[in-house]
């Protein structure tokens, strides 16, 4: 199959998926480099980035318009349409796997904490727990889809 | 690897009964998209009641001649 002819067969939710998980891992890549080289220059953990939090949402909303709106005008009828059944089941199990995905370095990031006293690790620890779980949904869709259900 | 459930269909079949209906219009005409379609046909996904109903209404039959049980025997 050419690439032209699978990305029209893709279903719209599953290419809006692939766009927003490429975003958010593109994002969450930059925020741990970010947070690595500033802690590295300190010597200790870097103090949270609550400036760079801040841009990094606004930024991912704005990539995320920006792409949806390109894939909308690509595949009007199908971004208009609701989500069928099997589009509805996949969003619920997916958010209900993410959730497990999140959690876990949630609780990693309080058992550090606990153990090390280190609030700026718990701060950036718990930010990426979010963006994890995010990415997770995601790919967790990615996945339904193309087993198919 | 799923377990596909244990759902048999007949879609394509009385899809090509019915003049080659695509599986497009079929989509359309219950509500569902073109992917969930493939999907059911495939077996992979098995739709709710509704769709199911709503299904064997385009072809003008019965629920049972469209999906089948190939599950254990109740009992």
């Amino acid at each position: 199959m050419s690439p032209t002819l699978a990305f029209r067969n893709t279903p719209f939710r599953e290419k809006t998926a692939w766009a927003m998980a490429a975003i958010l891992i593109g994002g969450a890549a930059f925020y741990l480099n970010l947070v690595i080289s500033a802690s590295r220059a300190l010597g200790q953990t870097a103090p949270p980035l609550i400036g760079f939090v801040i841009a990094y949402v606004v930024v991912i909303v704005i990539a995320s318009v920006v792409l949806m709106s390109a894939l909308a005008a690509i595949s009007p009828s199908e971004a208009n349409a609701p989500a069928d059944e099997r589009e509805k089941v996949i969003g619920d199990k997916a958010g209900n796997w993410a959730g497990y995905v999140m959690v876990v370095p949630a609780l990693g990031a309080l058992w550090h904490y606990a153990v090390n006293m280190d609030g700026n690790m718990l701060f950036h620890l718990v930010f990426l727990s979010l963006m994890l779980g995010q990415v997770a949904e995601y790919i967790f869709q990615i996945v339904l889809y193309r087993r198919g259900s | 690897m799923a377990k596909p459930p244990p759902i048999t269909n007949r879609l394509r079949e009385l899809r090509e009964q019915h003049g080659g209906l695509s599986q497009s219009a079929l989509a359309e005409s219950i509500g569902v998209t073109r992917q969930t379609i493939i999907a059911i046909e495939l077996g992979k996904y098995s739709p709710s009641l509704e769709s199911a109903f709503r299904i064997a209404r385009v072809f003008g039959v019965d629920v049972e001649s469209v999906f089948g049980w190939q599950g254990p025997p109740r009992g």
